[in-house]
């Protein structure tokens, strides 16, 4: 038996060395169109916006410049799927702590309740820093359409759903080039795992 | 289950409630001291400021008007048997009565 033990260890190691080089190598896709200008691919990015925060300063992609972030639609009376979106959010918040390149964007869909003072009373409940979790409102139809267009995501009003909304549960997952890397389910723990470690790779880029 | 459908995507599985958003079930020393507002709560809701185990909340509560006596009392009962705690089984006239005291708002 002794004859093959050799074979065994080389086997392996080389299973685990591949194992190792395929990790370093994933790469999460880019969504959207892409389009080649004659030298370069050019990406699905996100369009330009102006909403306002939590605390009634201005948001726009310059806030993001450099940063990785993470973004959701939602809005603070709905007790539908929101909640357990926010919960879920909560822990991206929790696990990217000490990521000084990871922010959170969450934008309401109901902007004339959610005014700035009420997004203010609830970020500070749910004890969030502003600076890292921005909740923003602004002009309904720019929010629509942001949602729609640039986000791929959907944001309706709906006088017939229970809240009178219909909004998709969906955190995208956006990189320092404003391109969306990723798409996750927001009211699944496990789907919300998987965004947790993108955030990890994307870093890496 | 009720409690899945109505109550826990904000007061959680685990009746712990979120932060200082959405306040606790389990445990609660509001919902001991104030059992008629507490099924008022469910069907019709609740606005302003409570107080519940030292913290303050202050959020719209959507009430369920469709809960009939019978569910209310369930999900009293659940509410108040779950998390440790006994509290007994909430009858359907208990119900009734604590309705009785509050109008739809």
């Amino acid at each position: 038996m002794a004859f093959y033990r050799p074979a065994i260890i080389c086997i392996c190691a080389v299973g685990i060395l591949m194992a190792a080089g395929c990790a370093q190598k994933r790469q999460l896709p880019i969504y959207g169109s892409h389009t080649f200008n004659g030298k370069d691919t050019v990406y699905h990015t996100i369009a330009p916006f102006q909403f306002t925060d939590q605390d009634g300063a201005a948001v726009t992609n310059a806030t993001f410049k450099d940063k990785i972030y993470v973004t959701d639609f939602f809005f603070t009376s709905c007790r539908t799927i929101c909640p357990i979106m926010k919960t879920q959010m909560l822990r991206v918040y929790e696990a990217t702590k000490n990521m000084p390149d990871v922010l959170i964007l969450s934008h309401t869909i109901d902007p004339e309740y959610d005014t700035v003072a009420l997004l203010h009373d609830y970020a500070n409940r749910l004890g969030v820093e502003s600076a890292r979790w921005h909740f923003v409102t602004g002009v309904r139809d720019s929010i629509y359409k942001i949602a729609q267009t640039s986000y791929f995501t959907a944001a309706l009003q709906d006088k017939t759903e229970p809240d009178g909304f219909i909004h998709s549960g969906a955190f995208m997952l956006i990189d320092k080039k404003s391109r969306i890397r990723g798409k996750y389910d927001g009211t699944k723990k496990e789907d919300v795992n998987r965004l947790i470690g993108d955030i990890k790779i994307l870093r890496q880029e | 289950m009720l409690y899945e459908k109505h109550c826990s995507n904000c007061h959680q599985q685990d009746g712990q409630g979120l932060r200082r958003l959405y306040p606790p079930l389990a445990k609660s020393d509001f919902l001991k001291n104030n059992f008629n507002p507490f099924i008022c709560t469910m069907k019709y809701g609740t606005s302003g400021s409570i107080v519940v185990n030292g913290v303050e909340f202050n959020k719209l509560m959507p009430g369920v008007p469709s809960l009939t006596e019978l569910e209310l009392a369930e999900l009293a009962t659940y509410i108040t048997n779950s998390w440790g705690e006994q509290g007994g089984i909430v009858t359907i006239e208990q119900v009734s009565q604590a309705l009785s005291g509050c109008a739809p708002q």
